[in-house]
């Protein structure tokens, strides 16, 4: 919308300017020929359209101090009002005024005043003078009710009965009934009744006529207002009546139905003497009043229906009221998260109790509360989960002030804002999201004149995604900038020692330096990035929410940044493993396959930590050999493959387990600062398994340049 | 297929405007400079709307807007027409021609999409 | 001479590593425990053992002989885990602490404390609060908060301390 916003203002500039050098002219012959009804108008136009145009694109003074001009010239166009030399000397300086203000000269409000004055007194001065007052019009484009303030909501749900008869000569104006029914459907629970009792017999019809009328019953939280703004451009060609059946306030006090015959009375189908007449007899109200010819068939359903929808509104309010959301404090939750966490435990205890006695009715029982508390984990988690999209709706905020700031045209959408993540997850992205933003505003996303000049609209954009893929969520920054700069990039990290001159690295590896510590490509410091500290702090907090990122970029067409997190920090599906005689849990979401490591295999790679996975190779790294472990090596290990980094790594163990529901606890501060393990967890025997961090294991064996090939 | 609407607009600038607010609503637009440019276009073009300013040089709004009643394709398109006057005799004068809707200027981008979708559907 | 930070009377738990008698204040003990089996975290100092489960929770167990010097804690039907709340920098952090065997609950009167002696001792004095007498043997009364300082345990991957 702004772009469109910024090319009228130019488009209005410039049109303004050559409407202004027209009216010089027009002014000029007008003073020959004064009595020129064509050169009048022409005048009478440019104003107005000056006038309506600048209103329209923010030029609010001009629109302003025109309006008296357009007054003035509407008098002479409507000939209550002459052309007189005093005019043309005002309207011409008016005309000067006007352009320099267009040219964004400050100028003398004291002219303007002035020349406002001047001609005030002037169209006082003449026969008739109605004028009309110029009101910076608030926006409310369409009557007095329609606008935005109509869709504030009045917390108060009311039912309204509406009549809607349209004149016959309703589609005469373009109108289409159905489409207000329509819009009236979109404002709340509304049920329409058509009246045809009106409709003439096909011979007599005319197609091009309005005979049909519509009761409606609508229940809304919206005011009457909006309502009758449904119907704005019709009012006065329709008969309409807007009443009140049930407010919510009324609604405790009384319980009972109304019955038919006092609908049909209230909506004043039938009068009381009528109703009272036919009540003697004791058939349904409905039939006899119909059969007594008082009221049509239709307005008998049409109240039945009233009476349905009232019935209706009430059970749903009822509905409503008994399942209203309550509010809990988030130590609430975080208590009984620990609390399933621990039930979680026993469970697994419990199963590995009845397995051990081997007891049917005991495993029955294991059983039946294995799937209870799996219930209950799922559920207690699904409590936890908020929508990401509150997250990205601040940032609009955030991007919107910083391409100001710098300069820059940039446009945010976001995709997936229905996300669901863990609370904490969602309050520890924040920090992170906010420094990807700003470097793709700050590095990324070019100044509006280089981009056009690379043929890429003014506007950049950054775009947010947020989506499910298996146990993570991915969240995707894309920006359409300028990419990152590989050989600058490279220059730095040689600068700040990173890397040495001689490294070969890949596309891959030379991106992810940028989240090396105290690393900044930006030739200047601005106080949108900072001072390149950042990006490693991203990798650092996204790591310590157990994620990962992901970087991906193309020179002149911009970069992704990818985080992938776990949809849950408490507990997680895990792959028990034992090496030696301590268990390891890996997460199961890393986790692609399980195959055999064999003597065999081993001397076949001559030494080398490389598998053949079906035909693939697939480096592994000794988990024994990472945490130290001396312990006997069984005959087979076991190759637990898994995913980081985008590559498959094998991790080999001695045995593996099975899965295991992993409660995740953390290690305390004590424990802070190891590497490869990112916590612990509790297991049925009550000994306590460590969890692999492996992101962490295959980053720290490339970064010893070990023997494995990776 | 899109809906065709056509702007009807002696300022190249509200032309501008409505016609990027509506085709970035999906709408297809085309663009008349004058109630006499707009009957010639609208003989060649499938048109479902019609949003006319009213004081325009040629044929002005009030003109345009008889003039397409009195088509008989046309006889039932919506035609919404832009104002400036607050007062009321132009929109009355404009509602009698057969207008549909109004606009009061300045209207924002959103708003004129709220009035194309009352009554265009 | 009286130690000048202790002015109350004071209970202790005394236990024992190897033949020497040690005392902790009775208000940062939270329980102790029979020392079963420990969790080893890879890649740590050995005086750190690893963890251990309190009732759901993980909780790091330390080995105090280790940590003063002496051999490692072999686990005999005597040996305990003295589960401690220490301040750790501003936090308060719960960890174990193994015991040969733990001896009783005792009252010490503060003119009964003496400061340590600067010269004799085998450990760095600065963990000892002071040095009480009972039954003509002497308990050295722990600073259980300095022993374990914040860098200590934070940054034990890169002081290159010996790992197991």
């Amino acid at each position: 919308m702004n772009e469109g916003l910024d090319k009228g203002r130019e488009i209005f500039t410039e049109e303004a300017n050559e409407l202004l050098a027209e009216l010089e002219i027009s002014l000029l012959e007008l003073e020959e020929t004064p009595t020129d009804t064509e050169l009048i108008g022409r005048v009478f136009r440019a104003m107005h359209t000056i006038k309506g145009s600048g209103a329209m694109f923010g030029f609010e003074d001009i629109a302003h101090f025109t309006h008296e001009v357009e007054t003035a010239f509407d008098l002479v166009r409507t000939g209550n009002m002459l052309v007189t030399k005093e005019l043309m000397n005002l309207t011409l300086r008016a005309r000067d005024q006007i352009r320099a203000m267009l040219d964004g000269i400050s100028v003398d409000e004291a002219i303007s005043n002035e020349i406002i004055a001047s001609l005030r007194a002037l169209m006082n001065s003449s026969a008739t003078s109605e004028q009309v007052e110029y009101e910076p019009q608030d926006h409310r484009a369409v009557g007095s009710q329609t606008g935005q303030e109509s869709k504030d909501v009045d917390s108060d749900i009311t039912t309204y009965r509406i009549r809607f008869k349209p004149h016959k000569e309703l589609f005469l104006t373009g109108s289409n009934p159905l489409l207000m029914l329509g819009e009236l459907s979109e404002l709340g629970n509304c049920v329409v009744i058509a009246q045809t009792a009106a409709i003439p017999l096909l011979r007599e019809l005319d197609p091009e006529m309005c005979f049909v009328s519509w009761d409606i019953v609508l229940t809304t939280c919206h005011g009457q207002n909006a309502i009758k703004d449904v119907f704005i451009f019709v009012q006065d060609i329709c008969d309409l009546t807007i009443e009140t059946i049930e407010a919510d306030s009324n609604m405790q006090e009384e319980e009972r139905h109304l019955k038919l015959g006092e609908i049909l009375l209230s909506r004043g189908d039938v009068t009381i003497d009528e109703l009272n007449k036919v009540l003697g007899k004791q058939r349904r109200v409905g039939e006899i009043l119909v059969d007594a010819g008082l009221v049509k068939e239709e307005q008998i359903q049409a109240a039945l229906v009233e009476q349905q929808h009232i019935k209706d509104v009430r059970q749903q309010r009822a509905k409503q009221e008994s399942m209203a959301s309550i509010r809990v404090p988030s130590e609430k939750l975080d208590g009984l998260v620990d609390l399933v966490g621990e039930l979680v435990t026993v469970q697994a205890r419990l199963t590995q109790t009845s397995v051990a006695f081997a007891d049917p009715v005991l495993s029955v029982i294991a059983e039946e509360v294995e799937r209870i508390t799996w219930e209950l984990r799922d559920r207690t988690m699904g409590i936890r989960m908020l929508p990401i999209g509150s997250t990205f709706s601040k940032f609009k905020r955030l991007v919107r002030d910083l391409s100001d700031e710098l300069g820059k045209e940039i446009v945010m959408t976001t995709d997936g804002a229905d996300t669901e993540l863990d609370k904490t997850v969602i309050e520890k992205l924040n920090d992170p999201l906010v420094h990807i933003i700003r470097n793709s505003i700050d590095h990324g996303i070019e100044s509006p004149e280089v981009r056009v000049q690379a043929g890429k609209p003014r506007h950049g954009t950054v775009h947010l995604i947020a989506g499910h893929s298996g146990a993570n969520v991915l969240i995707q920054i894309q920006d359409d900038g300028a990419g990152l700069d590989k050989e600058a990039i490279l220059n730095k990290a040689v600068k700040n020692g990173i890397i040495t001159p001689d490294a070969e690295l890949l596309e891959k590896e030379i991106f992810s330096l940028i989240f090396e510590p105290g690393f900044s490509t930006a030739k200047t410091v601005t106080s949108v990035s900072g001072r390149g500290v950042g990006m490693d702090v991203v990798k650092k907090n996204i790591a310590a929410l157990r994620g990962t990122v992901d970087i991906k970029s193309k020179k002149g067409v911009g970069t992704t940044i990818a985080l992938k997190l776990p949809l849950t920090l408490a507990i997680i599906d895990g792959l028990l493993v034992k090496v030696g005689e301590d268990y390891y849990v890996i997460p199961l979401s890393a986790v692609h396959e399980c195959v055999e490591l064999t003597a065999n295999d081993i001397e076949k790679s001559h030494g080398r930590h490389i598998s053949y996975v079906r035909g693939a190779i697939v480096p592994y790294i000794r988990l024994r050999e990472q945490f130290l472990i001396n312990a006997p090596v069984p005959e087979v290990e076991q190759i637990v493959i898994t995913e980081a980094e985008d590559q498959r790594v094998g991790l080999v163990v001695d045995y593996v387990i099975g899965e295991h529901q992993t409660v995740i606890k953390s290690l305390g501060r004590m424990y802070k600062s190891v590497e490869g393990v990112s916590g612990a967890t509790i297991l049925g025997d009550g000994t306590v398994a460590l969890i692999v961090d492996v992101p962490k294991i295959v980053s720290s064996v490339k970064l010893e340049g070990s023997e494995v090939a990776l | 297929m899109s809906k065709t609407i056509m702007t009807v607009d002696d300022s190249a600038s509200i032309r501008q405007m409505v016609s990027f607010t509506l085709k970035g609503a999906g709408y297809t637009v085309v663009e008349a400079v004058d109630g006499k440019d707009a009957l010639a276009k609208l003989k060649t073009n499938t048109v479902h709307m019609v949003i006319t300013d009213l004081n325009m040089p040629n044929l002005d709004g009030i003109g345009l807007i008889r003039a397409v009643r009195a088509i008989p394709s046309f006889k039932f398109i919506p035609i919404v027409m832009l104002t400036t006057e607050s007062q009321d005799t132009k929109k009355q004068e404009g509602k009698t021609a057969g207008a549909t809707g109004w606009i009061v200027k300045p209207f924002k981008p959103e708003q004129l999409l709220t009035v194309v979708k009352k009554v265009l559907g | 001479m009286a130690v000048a930070s202790i002015t109350d009377t004071t209970q202790y738990l005394t236990f024992k590593l190897a033949e020497e008698v040690f005392a902790l204040d009775i208000v940062k003990v939270r329980e102790v425990l029979e020392f079963s089996s420990v969790t080893k975290i890879p890649r740590t100092p050995v005086f750190m053992r690893g963890v251990i489960n309190l009732r759901g929770s993980v909780v790091p167990v330390v080995d105090l002989r280790l940590k003063f010097g002496m051999s490692q804690t072999e686990k005999n039907i005597n040996t305990c885990v003295i589960i401690v709340e220490i301040s750790l920098g501003s936090e308060k952090t719960i960890l174990g602490a193994l015991a040969d065997s733990v001896q009783e609950v005792i009252e010490l009167e503060p003119e009964r404390i003496e400061p340590p002696p600067n010269i004799g001792m085998h450990m760095n004095t600065e963990f000892i609060k002071g040095m009480g007498k009972r039954d003509d043997v002497f308990i050295i009364i722990l600073d259980i908060d300095r022993i374990f300082t914040l860098e200590e345990l934070a940054d034990f991957h890169k002081t290159g301390q010996q790992f197991n």
